[in-house]
């Protein structure tokens, strides 16, 4: 309440420098996605496309969350409860990976079999 | 009574209450989109090249939806920006800016939800796919709800326990018989029907009936235990009823209620049946792409999509295609001393192409239907350009696909594949949030004027709590977009 009108006109600048920013973003991502000239590596999505893609999102979440949310200068308690939150979801991501220890999967292995039939047609 | 903290921070915690609450609620949400988005990337990374469903980057009409979502992506960011400033507005105290804001990323909201049913609705209602016995795909559009089967009824037979037969559901409308009870366990033998509500109210009634003899039934065998009977009559009465029409009437069964059909019956999988006379049960199809990621390559040519579509022209079209990518592949691993990898031989690039069916060999239609695939030479252009003439709307040949050639039909919808499943149950949870805080904010644009009056702080500290809350909303689609149309 204390803020000057000076004060909110460098806020709305800061915002819609970020809106710049998002919007460049998203068509960086569509770009890497479906323009040849700027698909990284062969054809189609590759694990760079992967990296690539992810990493632009992550920039734009984190602008988000700085900028629009106020995480730029949030207090404490928040930052703690975020910390336990991004902890959780890194672990929801990595349930995932228990899965290649289940023995279901075990069946698929003997798919392996086939994949040097596939190199002799074309 | 006034609340505290509402808009003066806590001193313990340095917030006002609902800040710390938003947070709270997000952090739970975090979780649960971070369990979808982890389900996705178990689906996502699991596919088996060649056995799963691929997911549908090279469909044609995927790539449409990808415009969609980048429109979809801008419409949100603008409206997060909407919010932000709506909020300096209030902030600034003022209140038509405030709304003039809060409008336009109200806007946003709607203007996201119509383009999402666009999508909803093409992949639902237009976009369908046939996979046949081999499991080559064709992706086109269903011509005329021929999925269905159709059907010649004279007499139905129904069981009157249980929910209302399916087969009602089954008549076109407008086109219900009249039907006539020519077989009962009751009195009601004789009785016409002439519509669907009426059987429904016959149905009914008939059941509360049949119960209640079931109750007497019971009661009577129970009496005949109590008084020393040493064999009692066992308790039966009969359920069942058969319906006559006098016309044979039309019946559009949907294969996902039908047990089993032949050529003179239908049989639901509630056990209601109707006998008659079968008209077709052939699938009509207007084929766009054929999809062979599932065949191995070696199998390609003698896929029994061929047969089906019965056009060498297509076939042909097909691996001219393959073959040019394939040449694009080579061009690029080759120098660098690799062998093409097994995902690329397996994907969408090599194995999912256009076809255009009546094209140079139309007049392949209808003849020698199994040596049409060993015709691999081209005809002379003279004849197949007369043919071309003929078949100018090359798009509109639809084929008739035999049903027990087909493995699994249906539309783009969760149904269809592990991509489809996820996309639709992220997609839509996250409609149903846009939803959500469309309406809080709306509600804050149109009832916030008296709040903002008695105190602009409070409602700036609410603006900006619904904010957090679209923020969020805007966060998720950015992981979205990518994820389910690029990469």
């Amino acid at each position: 309440m204390a803020e000057s009108t000076h004060d909110w006109g460098k806020h709305k600048k800061s915002y819609l420098i970020v809106f710049g920013a998002l919007c460049f973003c998203t068509c960086l991502t569509l770009a890497l996605g479906i323009f040849a000239p700027f698909d990284l590596g062969p054809p189609g999505p590759t694990p760079a496309d992967f990296v690539i893609g992810l990493a632009v999102a992550c920039f734009k979440a984190s602008l988000v969350g700085l900028i629009f949310m106020h995480l730029n200068h949030e207090r404490g308690l928040i930052y703690k409860l975020l910390v336990f939150t991004f902890l959780f979801s890194l672990g929801l991501m990595a349930l995932t990976l228990f899965a290649g220890a289940d023995p279901i999967l075990e069946q698929y292995d003997t798919l392996e079999s086939t994949k040097g039939k596939l190199m002799e047609k074309l | 009574m006034e609340i505290p903290h509402e808009v003066t921070p806590r001193r313990d915690t340095g917030l006002y209450n609902a800040k710390l609450g938003v947070w709270l609620f997000l952090a739970s949400e975090v979780m649960l989109f971070g369990g979808l988005f982890s389900a996705y990337i178990f689906l996502r990374v699991g596919i088996q090249d060649g056995v799963d469903n691929p997911w549908p980057w090279g469909l044609n009409v995927h790539k449409d939806f990808v415009w969609l979502g980048f429109i979809n992506t801008l419409v949100l960011i603008a409206s997060s920006v909407g919010v932000v400033f709506a909020w300096v507005a209030l902030k600034e105290r003022n209140w038509k800016l405030y709304q003039v804001y809060m409008y336009a990323v109200i806007g946003c909201a709607v203007i996201f939800m119509c383009l999402k049913g666009i999508e909803y609705n093409s992949k639902l209602n237009h976009h369908f796919g046939i996979k046949l016995k081999d499991n080559s795909v064709m992706e086109g559009e269903l011509v005329n709800k021929t999925d269905r089967i159709r059907f010649e009824g004279a007499t139905a037979s129904v069981s009157l326990q249980g929910a209302v037969p399916v087969f009602i559901k089954s008549i076109p409308k407008g086109e219900f018989p009249i039907f006539k009870v020519t077989e009962g366990p009751g009195s009601e033998e004789g009785v016409e029907i002439h519509s669907d509500s009426e059987l429904k109210a016959w149905f009914h009634k008939e059941r509360r009936a049949i119960s209640a003899k079931l109750t007497e039934e019971r009661k009577r065998y129970r009496a005949e235990l109590a008084s020393g009977v040493a064999n009692p009559t066992p308790v039966s009465v009969s359920s069942s009823a058969k319906l006559t029409s006098s016309e044979p009437f039309v019946l559009n069964a949907n294969p996902r209620k039908v047990v089993l059909h032949s050529d003179s019956v239908v049989n639901f999988k509630d056990g209601s049946k109707v006998e008659g006379k079968l008209i077709s049960d052939d699938v009509e199809f207007i084929v766009h792409e054929v999809d062979l990621q599932l065949v191995l390559p070696q199998k390609q040519r003698e896929s029994i999509v061929w047969d089906v579509i019965n056009d060498e022209g297509a076939k042909q079209q097909f691996f001219e295609q393959q073959d040019a990518e394939y040449r694009h592949l080579r061009e690029y691993y080759e120098p660098r001393g690799e062998v093409i990898p097994e995902k690329m031989l397996r994907g969408h690039i090599l194995n999912l192409h256009d076809v255009h069916l009546g094209g140079h060999h139309g007049d392949d239609h209808g003849d020698d239907h199994h040596d049409a695939v060993h015709k691999s030479e081209p005809k002379p252009s003279a004849e197949g350009a007369h043919e071309e003439a003929a078949h100018e709307h090359e798009d509109d040949h639809s084929i008739s696909v035999p049903r027990d050639q087909i493995k699994f039909m249906g539309n783009h919808g969760p149904r269809y594949g592990n991509y489809y499943a996820i996309y639709f149950t992220m997609t839509a949870l996250h409609g149903l949030h846009v939803i959500g805080g469309a309406l809080v904010l709306l509600f804050f644009t149109v009832f916030g004027k008296k709040l903002y009056l008695k105190n602009p702080e409070h409602l700036a500290n609410r603006i900006e709590v619904g904010g957090l809350f679209w923020h969020f909303v805007d966060l998720i689609w950015i992981f979205l977009f990518p994820l389910m149309y690029l990469l």
